[in-house]
């Protein structure tokens, strides 16, 4: 059994992934140029008004930052351009969909919608030739749910995450994109990079623990 | 300082964030997120990494009329929503104690409930096979207080995630955020607490091989 499921991964997709992440990782250093704290907070609001209001112009704006690069990701994974544009069109209407569950005190649009095309990635997978029931029907939703006793700060552990990645060194930024963005697997990671699974492991480890607040402060 | 309830990096978490995690896992781990806020940081830390590349992403060019048929597919859509929640409508009665279930294992059960009925074990156990695309088997089951599912085994391993209330078997007591991880040569028979309805997801691999990230599923989540 493969417990790692990607779409239509065949060893193609792989391949590809392995020349991708070597094409462009040994040549071209790797930076974050993420979104200000203003661009973040405009494209939440995009959202709020998609579901208060159905602000069409709000789509299209969240449209014209996200679909460029969500098409771009998925070819990076290995999808045909038309292939790529498809599943953008899907995820961009379970953006319109969804609107009403976004919480901006959750998480940033960018990782909302990142988990959207994830999610869309593995529906596609496991499409289903039924009439479906939408579990997001207002009509289903319950009264909220209880918390466990610690209350995450979701956002707070993204401000972190963001601060810190920016710190990283890159050896260690290429391997956490591999791994969370690109889904290779520590082993795929070490074929791609030629590096020993052993480095591969301690890298990884060591960057995602370096991704909380204070990491300084602790050594 | 170390913490030894911090659970240890694996790829779990990356397989998760990625998407790359086969559906019976995710689920298992999300839900055991809602229930155990130190898996929820870790799953939260690794979706906060994916959306910082995905705005750091290049940007590949759109088709000229992209953004207008994105308008089209949403007009459809609105169109026809009205039609899904007369359908939500219908399959919406007596599922209270569904809803409380966390997410996201409750939305999977919904969407089951709608084509699928519980298979009654005996009086006071049921269980619901749920649709998860997945060479694993899903089930959801649900034990009545102070009733015993039906002594079992399997070729594979079982993981039972104690999801509401709780139960006993042999090798002890499991409560909300627990998971029981039975081999092949376990026979396994839980009685429900006698305090209130258990929920319990358990995901079995029957004679299918794993490798590699369920090591880690099994270090992470195992206690």
């Amino acid at each position: 059994m493969q417990l790692l499921s990607r779409e239509g991964c065949a060893d193609g997709v792989k391949c590809a992934l392995y020349e991708h992440a070597v094409s462009q990782d040994k040549k071209v250093s790797l930076q974050i140029s993420a979104s200000t704290r203003d661009d973040r907070a405009e494209l939440a609001d995009c959202v709020l008004r998609i579901a208060s209001e159905k602000c069409r112009s709000s789509f299209a704006h969240i449209f014209e930052y996200f679909a460029p690069r969500l098409k771009s990701y998925l070819m990076r994974l290995g999808s045909e351009p038309s292939q790529a544009e498809e599943t953008v069109q899907e995820v961009m209407l379970n953006v319109w969909r969804k609107a009403e569950q976004y919480d901006p005190k959750q998480a940033s649009v960018s990782t909302w919608i990142f988990r959207i095309a994830r999610n869309r990635h593995i529906d596609a997978h496991r499409r289903r030739d039924k009439p479906e029931l939408d579990p997001d029907d207002p009509m289903l939703q319950p009264t909220p749910e209880e918390q466990p006793d610690v209350q995450l700060d979701r956002l707070q552990i993204e401000e972190n995450v963001r601060k810190q990645l920016a710190k990283l060194p890159e050896e260690q930024l290429v391997l956490l994109r591999a791994a969370f963005y690109e889904g290779l697997s520590h082993s795929e990671i070490a074929k791609a990079y030629d590096l020993p699974l052993g480095t591969v492991k301690s890298r990884i480890r060591l960057a995602f623990q370096r991704l909380r607040p204070n990491f300084e402060s602790e050594h | 300082m170390l913490d030894n309830r911090r659970p240890a990096f694996g790829e779990i978490y990356s397989a998760y964030a990625a998407g790359c995690l086969d559906p019976a896992f995710m689920l298992l781990v999300e839900t055991q997120a809602a229930l155990r806020p130190e898996i929820a940081r870790a799953l939260a830390k690794g979706d906060a990494i994916t959306g910082v590349f995905l705005e750091t992403e290049d940007s590949a060019a759109l088709a000229d009329d992209a953004l207008s048929k994105a308008l089209d597919a949403i007009d459809d859509f609105e169109e026809t929503q009205s039609v899904q929640r007369a359908a939500a409508r219908r399959a919406g009665t007596a599922i209270d104690e569904l809803l409380a279930l966390p997410q996201p294992l409750r939305d999977t059960v919904l969407e089951t409930c709608a084509d699928r009925s519980w298979q009654k074990l005996t009086n006071g156990v049921q269980r619901l096979s749920l649709n998860i695309e997945s060479a694993a088997e899903v089930e959801l089951y649900r034990i009545e207080p102070d009733q015993t599912v039906p002594r079992h085994s399997h070729r594979g391993n079982e993981y039972t995630l104690v999801v509401a209330g709780g139960f006993s078997d042999k090798s002890g007591h499991f409560g909300p955020g627990d998971l029981a991880v039975n081999g092949p040569q376990h026979t396994h028979q839980p009685t429900g607490d006698s305090d209130g309805v258990c929920f319990a997801l358990a995901v079995r691999d029957d004679g299918l091989e794993f490798t590699g990230v369920l090591g880690a599923v099994q270090r992470i989540l195992g206690r």
